[in-house]
Formats: structure tokens, sequence, C-alpha cells
């Protein structure tokens, strides 16, 4: 099967909290870029429909330089070939997104499947997934936790409201990818991180009218004022029991 | 502007489509309620003039399925803004239909307002620390957070059945699979959470007599789901379940944002964890540093006695 992978490298979303600021901008300060969480699962989905079709997959990413990050892992993990679709740092209107990937996946001669991951943990849109699929005008899968290939066709586990769904689903498809043991994206071996840093990426322009974009960015407040319960163990369990029980008293609890 | 309001009233439940109906109407303009339905709903009938699209097969919706249904219900013109409840039938169609329609689309939305031909839609970002506007202009379809517009109650009126004749199948084979560990999160008063900090399925197991003694229902951080310790339906955070328990108890969790807006809307807030400099701290109002596992026999004791 041919696939084609969709990365974004992020603010590596696990920086402590105050480590990025927001106030009419994003300020990165110190934090490093790393490739999205989603799109790690999405990579590790792509890399085992790949082999279990005897397939090969292209890593696209859309963004400027700082993008190379994602796509030199692609490269690691097997991706036949890396483009990046040249765009500014910062937020991007999801369909003009979705409208120039379409335009790099016609130029990488298009793909059976056409893997996201979820959702990327920037700017939190969890949809050019959806968008491209509406632009492709193909079926889109969301939320895929599993692919099993069955001849050309890929039979997919799906997380649905409390549970999952399986079937069988024809070719060519979009498809979003979500966390969980299957998807764990696999570190590639170090000889591969090192050739992969010499291939090329290939840059794409392509351009797409926006129809959406931030007119305000600032700091959410969700800071608490904690309170701490000090001492050994054996304080530290009656101060927290003390506090349940006044919470069940006061008519808390299912 | 022509506004829309398109649900399916059994994936959500009748208090988000009254809210996004609510929305509607206070925005103003020509409005149209889109409902999607296995049967005829004699709560319909309780919601205003509803265009009410039904099929059997939509009890249980293939993503196909639901996207032909729903374009069928929309017929070719798309309103200006198409408002949807955030939740399964926007994640499997609402940005595929505003592909199709050339729109833009953007989800968690809690606050909306009209300015001209121009839609303002505020939304969370970067795992809830921050939150942004963005303007849309040339059409966007919103879904919208649950409980973040209060709920229209609409003189009755009168719901229009639209036969949707044949769907289309979508997948083969297909078979779903409700997993009931995560089904209470959305409406439990406590949840008790663990994450890597407990360092092993046997210590996420641990939490179950703390959780049965308080009454609790089990959640997860997406490391401990990730891990394979607790199921993907267990999993508290922007990308897991949004809950809002009247007590959250985070056990082992170090609080990555996209864990910490899954569970901001608790009203009361302990975490226990061994790093004192852990995130999870800064969002709870009560914080013990410790170790799980000392802890636990004391508390155990202290609770029973």
């Amino acid at each position: 099967m041919r696939i084609i992978c969709f990365l974004k490298a992020i603010l590596d979303p696990e920086a402590p909290p105050g480590a990025i600021r927001f106030a009419g901008k994003v300020e990165s300060g110190e934090v490093a870029t790393v490739l999205g969480p989603f799109e790690g699962n999405a990579l590790e989905l792509s890399v085992q429909i790949a082999q279990a079709s005897a397939g090969g997959f292209v890593a696209v990413a859309m963004g400027d330089a700082a993008q190379d990050i994602a796509l030199r892992k692609a490269l690691a993990l097997g991706a036949e070939r890396a483009v990046r679709v040249d765009a500014p740092a910062g937020f991007q209107d999801p369909l003009a997104v979705a409208r120039r990937l379409k335009a790099a996946a016609e130029e990488a001669g298009g793909a059976d499947v056409y893997v996201f991951g979820r959702q990327a943990g920037d700017w939190d849109m969890g949809v050019t997934a959806g968008l491209f699929a509406g632009l492709m005008d193909l079926p889109f899968a969301p939320l895929v936790q599993h692919a099993e290939v069955v001849g050309a066709n890929l039979r997919l586990r799906r997380e649905i409201a409390g549970g999952y769904e399986e079937s069988l689903r024809v070719a060519p498809l979009v498809v979003s990818v979500t966390n969980g043991p299957l998807t764990l994206m696999r570190l590639p071996k170090v000889k591969d991180v090192m050739l992969a840093n010499r291939k090329p990426i290939d840059v794409l322009q392509a351009a797409a009218e926006p129809s959406l974009e931030i007119a305000e960015i600032a700091q959410a407040q969700v800071t608490r004022q904690g309170r701490m319960i000090t001492g050994d163990a054996a304080q530290q369990a009656a101060g927290l029991a003390a506090e349940l029980r006044r919470f069940l008293v006061a008519g808390g609890g299912n | 502007m022509r506004i829309a309001v398109l649900a399916h009233l059994q994936d959500v439940g009748e208090a988000p489509v009254r809210e996004a109906m609510g929305l509607m109407a206070q925005l103003g303009g020509e409005a149209q309620t889109l409902l999607l339905a296995p049967a005829a709903q004699p709560a319909v009938a309780a919601m205003g003039e509803v265009r009410l699209g039904v099929h059997a097969a939509l009890a249980d919706p293939d993503p196909e399925m639901a996207y032909a249904a729903a374009l069928r219900l929309l017929g070719d013109q798309a309103p200006g803004l198409l408002l949807m409840p955030e939740g399964p039938l926007f994640e499997m169609i609402g940005a595929r239909l505003a592909g199709h329609f050339g729109m833009s689309a953007v989800r968690d939305v809690d606050a909306v307002e009209l300015a001209g031909e121009a839609v303002v839609l505020r939304k969370g970002a970067y795992g809830g620390k921050a939150y942004v506007r963005v303007r849309a202009t040339g059409g966007v379809v919103a879904a919208l957070r649950a409980g973040a517009f209060p709920a229209a109650e609409p003189p009755a009126g009168s719901a229009a059945e639209v036969q949707l004749g044949e769907l289309p199948e979508g997948g083969q084979e297909r078979k779903t699979v409700r997993d009931t560990a995560g089904d209470d999160l959305g409406r439990a008063k406590v949840i008790v959470s663990g994450g890597r900090g407990l360092g092993s399925a046997e210590g996420y197991e641990s939490l179950r007599p703390f959780a049965r003694m308080l009454g609790a229902s089990l959640g997860a951080s997406r490391a401990a789901v990730d891990e394979g310790w607790a199921s993907p339906a267990q999993q508290v955070g922007i990308t897991g379940r949004k809950v809002a328990p009247e007590l959250y108890l985070a056990i082992g969790i170090s609080g990555a944002s996209q864990h910490l807006s899954g569970m901001s809307g608790s009203r009361l807030v302990i975490a226990v964890n061994r790093d004192e400099h852990a995130p999870i701290f800064e969002a709870a109002d009560i914080g013990v540093v410790a170790d799980w596992y000392q802890l636990w026999p004391h508390l155990q004791k202290a609770l029973e006695g």
C-alpha cells in the first residue's frame, strides 16, 4: 500500500506550566520543538501498514525548517521521501492547511491511505484530517487505534464513545490516529537516525488563501491556590482522610 | 447569516443540543435545527421547529452512514455557521462536512459572536494553557463545548421528518464493542485517576479499593493508557474524556497540560505525587507530596477507622 503520513512538530507539550507564555503571541522561550505526540502515533501506524503490505510511505509536514525534526524522524523510520510544504511558523487556517496538504499529496502521486494524528498539541484544532477528507471526497475513519492489512483493504479498530469499532475499510481513505498501546511510536536505530540526517527534504510551494485568522491569544487562568498536607506518611494520611471525610459528610460523593 | 444546528440526539443527549439551539437563537438570523435519530423522537416535538432525519441504522452509525445522512439533511447549501455539539458525530463528520463545503472548522468552542459576515469564536489552545479568538470568514463549522452556553427552551413546534433513503454501509464486517470501564466518568461525582507514577498495572489496580471506599469512578492519564494499565475509555484529558466531578483525586499523575485541561472543571482537586515540582500541584486545591504505596496503608486504616 502507498501511504502518505502527515506530521507536525510542535512546542514540547510536556513543557512545565509557564514555560510558554501567551500574550498577543506565543513566546516559546527555551521550550524545544518536538514531534507532536499523536503524530508519533500516526508515524507508527504508517510504518506498520507499510511493513505489513510491503508498501511504502511518504512523510509530509507543513511549516518552516523547524518542521524538519518531524520529517527526519520519519526518514529514520523508513519513509521513502520527506516533503515540507513551505509556510511560516505559527497559526495557520486548518482549511488552508488541508488545501496545501492536498496539493502535496497530489504532487506525491496520491496514496491508498492518508494518515494524520488525531490533533496537534499546539492549537488543538483536531480538524485537519476531516477537512482533508472532505476536500479529497474520500471516506474518513477517525480515532484509529490499530490497523490490520487484509489484501488491499484495512481492518481498522477505532475508538468510539465508550468502546471501539472494528470494520474492514476499502482504500483509498483518510484516517486519524489516536494513542494506545498499539500505536506507541517505536524508536529508530541510531544508525538510521544518522543516515536520515543526510537525506534530502523536498520543499514544496503551495498556496491557499486563509479564511480563519487569530484575532486574540491570551493566557488561560487555570492555577488554583493549593494547600499542602505535610508530615510523615501517617500524618499525611490522617490529614487527607480528614479532608475526604469532610467532603463525604458535606454530601459529596456518588 | 444563515445558522443551523446539526446533532445526533443519541450520541450527546438533549442538553448539548438545547445549548446549541440557545446559542443559535441568541445570535439571531435565519435558524434551522437538523437532527439525526434512529426513529421518530417524542422529545423532539418539544424542541421547536426541527428537521429530523430518521434511519434505523443511526442507532449506531458508521462514519460513512452518518456523513451521507447529514449531507441529505443539509442539502446543497451549507449555512454560514453550522453549530454542532462537541461529541462523536462531530468527530466523525464535522470537519469532513466543512471540507466538503469549503468551510473552516473549529472545535472546543466556548464563545461565539457575529461580526458582520465574520464569525468570531473562542477556544482553548496549547492543552488549555491558552485561549484564542479566531475570526472566520467564508463559513465555519463549530463544535461547541458542553455546558458553555445556556440551553434554549424553544416554543413547542413540529418536527418535519425527512426520509433519508438508503445509506451507504461504509465498513464491512463491522462490530462495535462497548467498554463500560469509563462509562460513568462523565457523570461521576468522585473520580480517582492514576498515572505513570504508579509504576505498573498492579500499581494502578491498587487504586480500586480506594475508589470503592469513596464510591468513585476510576480514571487514568494518557500515560497509564499508553502503558496498557487502563482502558482508553478511562482516559481523562483534552484528548480523552473531559470530566467535571465534585472531587477529583490525581494519584501519581504529573499533570501534563493535556490532562489538566480534561479535569479543570472539577470542583475540588486533590493530588498525590512523589515529585513536589509536579505541575499537577499547580492545578490542585490540596496536595500531598508522598509515595502512594507508603501513604495508602495509612490512608486505608484512617478511612476505615
